[in-house]
């Protein structure tokens, strides 16, 4: 029995007993303190947060809550409120002592468990008492106390004060996170009418904001609300205030459930109706069963907004309420005088009776604004209730150290990208529209850290050379020991038999001798070759052993006699190519044959004949190493050549089709439509050559495309993709038209096939690593000359005046230069690659992406208007290659403009 | 194919441009379709030039023609034109 009239025996104070007692030990633990109570509350808690009813945790409707106090029993909340007040009175105590750690923080264990059996009725008259009997039965706690000696009980209070210090400040710690109960609404609101107003009755200012510094969290608005509720204190009321302002917490021990919560509505009527935060203005009547129904809700939807349901949890709400008020109301006793407490617990039956009388006639008259104002608060609190309880703590937690994290970074001036907008922003006013060029541009410059931007990329650059430069130091390390222990005597002969290839083992065994040549002119170039062919052995000694892994794919090119030329000036000459592959004369008499080799096959297919195409395949001199350049090759340099490639794919099987699109890409620099179609070799291309390109195009592409996207699978894309990367200047072909499609049709396709198989799972990862390093390779020899695969506008305009005059019949502004194969490469080049990859092909066409935009741009700016529609299509056509592009980076341009895509 | 008889070389310019040489101071430039044995051909996209001599000088006036049929009589020479 404590000195207050706490009910201290009921179970809940037991396990608060306990909870003191350990929690001076050593910080809480919910499992421990919280034992069995624990587990049967996660049950209740499971069924409420899965849906069991919803009702009960967010929805906080009190207008329509008078039925809950009814189904809901009313033992928790006389636990709750058990707790309640013991927090409120211990905090209020334990404020002004400082906390002294001397003091005896053992709980008096008399107190606690003696007056239990007494405390045992109560809680289930709870429900049928009358306000008389609640009455009553109050006076009868108090008498108890009374009957304690004041001295005792003076003594006792602050002993159990201290028990219970620690747990409103760790319930503190509970709600802390859940900043919306805390800080305003929905405690502040609930608060004020019901505890605030026991404690505030008739508020001493003065002490009043003594009392606030105290506490972390003052009530938000107590001065401005205090002097509004209490605008016309009662005398009596007035009278009162000091004794009953003590006690009501500890008071409210001993009663239960609905004997609890009447004594605080009747005590502050007047303020209920006048603050209506909790109260509607409708149900005066019912305001003893409404506040317990809301007790009952707050826990509930305590509980489902914290990630771990205790009954800790549960009553924290109350225990957080009363905390708040008493410390106001009891420490104001404490500063008066600690000894009036019992005096006033005396007092305090007769009190609350006068206050229950006084407030239920002070409640008849309610002015039409007081209920309209009552109704808005109402609205207002009902409003910040609304969604109140939906995140739990740690869901704050979360969201509260992910935006943190936004912030961190080592180079916050380039990363912190919001910054640098908002630094265009404020440069430029607040006129957006000239600042979204801007704004693009600083996006693109600083795009964080996902493309990274033009600082980033000198990092990365100077990483990836400082690897390479570690790598070749460790090759070059590693090399001389192997001379040593397989061919210790060749490297002496290195120089006098020609060069030596360093690395032998059983999966490279020792190579052809490369004799050097004289330097002629041509020779110089064939030596030039070889050597980097030699220097592609020894340093892809890895890429090799892949594409060895790939099977049917042969890289072997350079075991063959033929001596090529991977440099396309020396095929600039057409009649040098022809010469190299037999002569033009042997060139067009093989096509002669071909064709007479097809004409028949078709008459046999069309007579049911059977069909043998080895012929054909030996017309076609694919294997034939015994020219420098595959008669094949200058065969596609003629026109009729090109045209009977359907036909002859037609009678291929499937190997002599990859066999002959190996030797197509191995041999693609020697390619006479690739030289006129590359801007480089061929600035000023003529009409025919046009067209030549076109037909190429039309016809051989065709076939390639239909061939990569029906018969061959992964490994064998990337076999054409290995030949055409190592035997080929790759940055020369991507300067052609033709070229740059032929690698846009392998890499598209091989991307096609990569995500296809992401689904199924087919590729293995020797194929994916096998990928990667062709891509990276591929990705090298073009990388710092992306920018050169753009035409230069001299050329283009060449390109459109022949069109123009070409095509005399149809508008002539209607022709222009179509970059969307550009575009395309670009666009697949980067969806097969990463990140960085990305990065710099961004970095590279940065120029020209911009420039796009202005193009389109100024396309309808000086435009008359009869053009307009035509100026506007191309507009959208620009846009649309462009887009192409910036598409694969998540990236959308649009007037003018970049965006991100959406 | 193998290339036995004079014509045979004709066909390898098949579908190439050939420059032919006509009787009368023409001459015509065009892609070959066809021919026989008569020397008959079939030129497409092709270019008449004739010359005449004017006053002493030599003028020469081109003449455009989609398709045209040289009868073989009239020609006396065939061959690759000049590079362009």
């Amino acid at each position: 029995m404590s000195f207050f009239g706490f009910d201290s025996s009921h179970p809940p104070s037991g396990r608060n007993n306990n909870r003191h007692g350990k929690k001076n030990e050593k910080p809480l633990d919910f499992d421990d303190t919280y034992g069995g109570y624990d587990e049967e509350e996660n049950d209740y808690l499971n069924s409420e947060t899965f849906g069991a009813d919803v009702e009960l945790g967010n929805d906080f409707d009190f207008g329509h809550g008078e039925s809950a106090p009814q189904q809901q029993p009313q033992q928790p909340i006389a636990n709750h409120r058990s707790y309640v007040a013991a927090a409120s009175q211990s905090i209020a105590h334990s404020h002004p002592n400082q906390m002294d750690p001397n003091a005896d923080l053992k709980p008096m264990e008399s107190l606690w468990t003696a007056s239990q059996p007494q405390q045992q009725a109560p809680p289930h008259q709870g429900q049928v008492l009358s306000m008389e009997e609640i009455e009553r039965q109050q006076r009868q706690m108090q008498m108890h106390p009374q009957g304690v000696p004041p001295p005792q009980g003076f003594t006792s209070g602050p002993a159990q004060n201290f028990n219970q210090m620690p747990p409103p400040p760790q319930v503190y710690q509970q709600q802390l996170p859940i900043p919306q109960q805390n800080n305003d609404g929905q405690f502040t609101n609930q608060y004020n009418p019901r505890m605030g107003p026991p404690g505030m009755g008739q508020p001493i200012p003065g002490q009043y904001q003594q009392m606030q510094p105290m506490f972390n969290q003052p009530p938000p608005h107590p001065q401005q609300q205090y002097p509004q509720m209490y605008p016309t204190p009662p005398q009596t009321y007035q009278d009162i205030p000091l004794q009953y302002q003590a006690p009501p917490p500890p008071q409210q021990q001993p009663l239960q459930g609905q004997a609890n919560q009447p004594q605080h509505p009747i005590a502050n009527m007047p303020n209920a109706s006048q603050s209506p935060s909790t109260f509607p203005p409708q149900s005066q009547p019912n305001d003893f069963e409404l506040q317990p129904a809301m007790n009952l809700r707050q826990p509930s939807q305590q509980t489902q907004s914290s990630s771990t349901p205790t009954p800790q949890s549960i009553n924290s709400p109350m225990a957080q309420e009363n905390a708040r008020a008493s410390p106001q109301l009891d420490n104001r006793i404490l500063t008066e005088s600690p000894r009036n407490i019992s005096r006033q617990n005396q007092n305090q039956g007769q009190s609350s009776r006068a206050n229950t009388k006084q407030s239920q006639q002070r409640r008849e008259p309610m002015t039409p604004e007081e209920q309209k104002r009552l109704q808005i608060r109402h609205a207002k609190v009902e409003k910040i209730l609304k969604h109140s309880g939906v995140m739990t703590p740690r869901d704050k937690d979360f969201i509260t150290r992910y935006q943190l994290s936004q912030i961190v970074t080592d180079d916050p001036y380039n990363e912190d990208f919001y910054f640098q907008v908002y630094k265009i922003i404020l440069r430029g006013g607040i006129a957006g529209e000239s600042n979204k060029g801007l704004i693009a541009r600083a996006y693109l410059e600083h795009s964080g850290h996902r493309l990274g931007g033009r600082y980033k990329r000198a990092d990365i650059a100077l990483q990836r050379m400082q690897s390479q430069v570690e790598k070749a130091v460790t090759v070059a390390k590693e090399r001389p020991q192997k001379n040593k222990d397989h061919s210790g005597e060749n490297s002496g002969r290195e120089g006098v038999l020609g060069k030596i290839s360093s690395s032998m083992n059983s999966k490279a065994p020792r190579r052809q001798l490369l004799i050097p040549t004289p330097k002629s002119n041509e020779d110089l170039l064939n030596s030039e070759d070889t050597t980097r062919e030699s220097t592609n052995d020894s340093t892809t000694p890895a890429l090799e052993e892949v594409t060895q892994h790939l099977g049917n794919v042969e890289i072997n090119q350079k075991s063959k006699t033929r001596r090529r030329s991977s440099y396309a000036f020396s095929s600039i000459d057409q009649n040098s190519v022809l010469s190299r592959s037999g002569g033009r004369k042997f060139v067009l008499s093989q096509i002669e044959t071909v064709y007479e080799e097809v004409l028949e096959l078709e008459a046999n297919l069309r007579s049911g004949k059977e069909i043998d195409s080895t012929l054909l395949w030996e017309a076609l001199h694919i294997d034939d190493d015994a020219y420098e350049v595959c008669p094949f090759i200058s065969m596609l340099s003629f026109d009729k050549g090109v045209k009977i490639m359907p036909r002859i794919f037609n009678f291929l099987n499937k190997e002599q089709k990859l066999k002959l699109l190996q030797t197509f890409f191995s041999e693609l620099s020697h390619l006479n439509i690739i030289i006129i179609s590359s801007y480089k070799t061929n600035p000023s291309p003529s009409d025919s050559q046009l067209k030549k390109i076109d037909l190429f195009q039309t016809v051989f592409l065709k076939i390639i495309v239909s061939f990569l996207s029906n018969n061959s699978n992964f490994v064998e894309i990337m076999g054409l993709l290995l030949h055409l990367i190592k035997n080929n200047n790759v940055s020369f072909i991507s300067t052609s038209k033709i070229g740059l499609n032929l690698i846009t049709v392998l890499i598209s396709r091989a991307a096609l096939i990569r995500q296809d198989s992401n689904r199924s799972n087919v590729l293995s990862s020797p194929e994916i690593s096998a990928w990667n390093e062709i891509y990276d390779k591929l990705f090298t020899s073009l990388e710092s000359k992306l920018s050169s695969i753009f035409p230069p506008p001299e050329y283009t305009e060449k390109v459109v005046k022949i069109m123009v005059m070409e095509q005399h019949a149809g508008p002539i502004e209607s022709i222009f230069y179509d970059q969307s194969y550009i575009w395309q490469f670009l666009a697949s080049l980067a969806l097969s690659g990463k990140l960085n990859h990305q990065r710099i092909i961004i970095d590279e066409v940065r120029d020209q992406i911009f420039g796009t935009i202005n193009v389109a741009e100024d396309l309808i700016k000086n435009v008359p208007s009869d053009d307009k529609s035509n100026a506007i299509y191309r507009r959208e056509k620009l846009y649309q290659d462009l887009n192409l592009f910036l598409n694969v980076m998540g990236l959308v341009s649009r007037d003018g403009e970049i965006s991100e895509l959406k | 194919m193998s290339l036995e008889t004079p014509l045979d070389l004709l066909k390898l310019n098949l579908d190439e441009k050939v420059y032919v040489k006509l009787r009368g101071a023409r001459s015509l430039t065009g892609t070959l379709q066809a021919f026989d044995s008569h020397c008959n051909i079939v030129l497409s996209d092709a270019v008449e030039t004739i010359y005449e001599l004017e006053d002493g000088d030599l003028k020469s006036t081109e003449r455009q023609s989609e398709m045209i049929f040289v009868r073989g009589d009239t020609v006396t020479l065939i061959t690759t034109p000049e590079e362009e």
